[in-house]
C-alpha cells in the first residue's frame, strides 16, 4: 500500500459540485415539506447555479468531467455488463458506462425539477417561482402538479444511484466512495495505458462561473 | 403526504429497498378521482344544480379566485407594479367569493364520485370551515379597500392577510397535492 501513486480522477469543482448538490436536494426537500419558501426558492436558484455550472464544465472541464467521453463510453456498455456478470470487472478511469447512466438520467431530471420550479405557482397564489409571471394561474399550477410528481421520480434515481454505488462498493469491491471525496485513486487500478490530463483550467472555470452566476441572476430578475 | 415523501426519500438516502414501492406511490393528484360517471354525479341538489355541476361551478370560481390572486402577486413583484390591475384584481377576489358557503352542500365531497379536493372533513367541522370562509371574505373585502386606495406597500400587507386565509383552510379543508 505504501509508496502507491495516486492518480487523480475527479477535479475538485465536480466533487464540490456533487456533495453541494447531494446536501442540496435534501435541503430542498425538507424546506418544501415544512413550508419554508423563501429558503426553498434561494436554494432552488442556488440549484440552478450548480447545475448550470455542471454543464458548462461537461464541455470545459477536465477530462472526466466531459460529457463527449461519457457517450462514448455509452458504446461500451453491453460488453462492460456482460463482463461484469462474468465476474471480470476492471475500473474505470472516470465514469464507468453504468454510471454514465446515472449522471445522464440524474442531470435531467434535476434538470426537471428546478425549471419547473421557476414557473410553478401554489394554490394559494401566494407561493411561486420567479418565472411563474410568463405563464396563467393554470399552467403555473400544472408545473406544480409536475415538479411535484418530479421530485418522486428524482428521489426513486437518487435511491438507484446510491444503491448502484453501494453495489460497487460492498459487492464488486470497486471503491467509488473515496475517490469522489479524496479525487484520487491508487494509480495501479488503471494499469499501464497513458491517461489524459486533469488539468483544471483557469479560464474555463471563470467561464463556467460566470455563465452560472450570471444565468441565476437574470432569472431571479425576469419577473 | 408528509409520510409519503418521508418514506419515498429514506430509501433514497440509505440507498436501499423500497425503490418500487416508492415509484408506484408517486404522483397521487389524480387518485381520489374515480371518474365523473357515477350516478352521484348527476344527483339533483335542493339548489337545482346536479353534484356535477355544482362541484365544477365552484371549482371554476376557486380557479378564478387564484387568477386574480396571480395577477395581484405578479405586479407586487414588479419594480413598477400596475396598480390598475391590482385595482381590477382586487375586486374579483370578494365578488367572486360572494356565496361561497353555499358552494358546498351535502353530497359534493369526495364520495360524488367527482373529482374534487373537498375532503369529507369539511361536512364533519362544518362550522370551522364556515367562520373560515367568513375569514377570507372579510381579509378579501379589505385587501380590495386597501387596493383602491393605491398604496403598494399597504397592498402587499393586505395580500398577505388573505393568502393566510386561503392557506389555513386549505390546510386543512383540502385535499394536498
Ligand atoms: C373555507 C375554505 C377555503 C378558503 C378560505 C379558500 N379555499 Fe380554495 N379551496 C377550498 C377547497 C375545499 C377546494 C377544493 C375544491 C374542489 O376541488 O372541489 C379549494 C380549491 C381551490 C383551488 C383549485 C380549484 C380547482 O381548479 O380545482 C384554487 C385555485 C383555490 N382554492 C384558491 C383559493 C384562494 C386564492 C383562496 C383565498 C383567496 C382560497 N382558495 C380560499 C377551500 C377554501
Ligand atoms: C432540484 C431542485 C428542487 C427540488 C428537489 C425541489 C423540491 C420540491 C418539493 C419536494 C416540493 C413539494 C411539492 C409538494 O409536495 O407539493 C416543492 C415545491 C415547490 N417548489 Fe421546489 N424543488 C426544487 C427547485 C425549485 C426551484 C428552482 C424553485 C423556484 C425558484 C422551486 C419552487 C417551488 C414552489 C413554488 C413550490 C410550491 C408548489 C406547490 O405549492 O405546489 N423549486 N419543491
Amino acid at each position: 500500500m505504501t509508496a502507491d501513486k495516486r492518480q487523480l480522477v475527479w477535479d475538485w469543482p465536480v466533487r464540490l459540485v456533487h456533495w453541494s448538490m447531494a446536501i442540496l436536494v435534501l435541503l430542498l426537500w425538507w424546506t418544501a415539506e415544512e413550508g419554508i419558501m423563501d429558503w426553498h426558492k434561494r436554494l432552488g436558484l442556488t440549484m440552478l447555479g450548480l447545475l448550470v455550472f455542471r454543464l458548462v464544465w461537461g464541455i470545459a472541464g477536465s477530462w472526466t468531467a466531459r460529457f463527449a467521453p461519457m457517450i462514448k463510453g455509452l458504446a461500451k456498455l453491453p460488453a462492460y455488463f456482460a463482463a461484469l456478470l462474468k465476474g471480470g470487472h476492471k475500473p474505470s478511469f472516470g465514469h464507468n458506462p453504468m454510471g454514465v447512466l446515472s449522471v445522464f438520467a440524474l442531470l435531467t431530471l434535476l434538470g426537471l425539477q428546478v425549471g419547473s420550479g421557476l414557473f410553478a405557482v401554489d394554490v394559494d397564489g401566494l407561493e411561486s417561482g420567479p418565472l411563474s409571471t410568463f405563464v396563467s394561474f393554470g399552467t403555473g399550477r400544472d408545473f406544480a402538479d409536475y415538479h411535484e410528481f418530479n421530485f418522486d421520480i428524482l428521489a426513486v434515481f437518487i435511491g438507484l444511484h446510491i444503491l448502484a454505488i453501494l453495489s460497487y462498493q460492498f459487492l464488486i469491491k470497486d471503491r467509488l466512495i473515496g475517490p469522489m471525496i479524496t479525487g484520487k485513486r491508487p494509480a495501479q487500478d488503471f494499469g499501464e495505458t497513458p491517461l489524459p490530463t486533469m488539468a483544471v483550467r483557469p479560464a474555463a472555470l471563470f467561464a463556467a462561473l460566470l455563465i452560472a452566476i450570471g444565468g441565476v441572476y437574470l432569472v431571479a430578475n425576469a419577473g | 403526504m408528509k409520510m409519503r415523501k418521508i418514506a419515498c426519500l429514506t430509501p433514497a438516502v440509505a440507498g436501499l429497498m423500497l425503490l418500487t414501492a416508492c415509484g408506484q406511490g408517486g404522483g397521487d393528484a389524480g387518485d381520489e378521482a374515480s371518474g365523473a360517471s357515477g350516478e352521484n354525479a348527476t344527483a339533483a341538489l335542493p339548489n337545482g344544480m346536479t353534484v356535477q355541476e355544482q362541484i365544477e361551478a365552484r371549482q371554476k370560481k376557486l380557479e378564478n379566485i387564484g387568477g386574480a390572486f396571480k395577477t395581484i402577486s405578479d405586479q407586487l413583484k414588479s419594480d413598477s407594479p400596475d396598480v390598475a390591475a391590482i385595482q381590477t384584481a382586487a375586486a374579483t377576489v370578494p365578488a367572486e367569493a360572494t356565496g361561497m358557503a353555499d358552494w358546498f352542500p351535502e353530497g359534493t365531497g369526495p364520495d360524488s364520485g367527482v373529482e374534487t379536493e373537498a375532503l369529507a372533513i369539511i361536512w364533519q367541522e362544518k362550522e370551522d370551515f364556515l367562520s373560515k370562509i367568513s375569514d377570507m371574505q372579510n381579509a378579501a373585502a379589505t385587501l380590495n379597500t386597501t387596493a383602491q386606495g393605491g398604496d403598494v406597500a399597504a397592498i402587499g400587507e393586505a395580500f398577505k392577510a388573505t393568502g393566510g386565509t386561503c392557506k389555513a383552510c386549505h390546510d386543512k379543508f383540502r385535499l394536498d397535492d
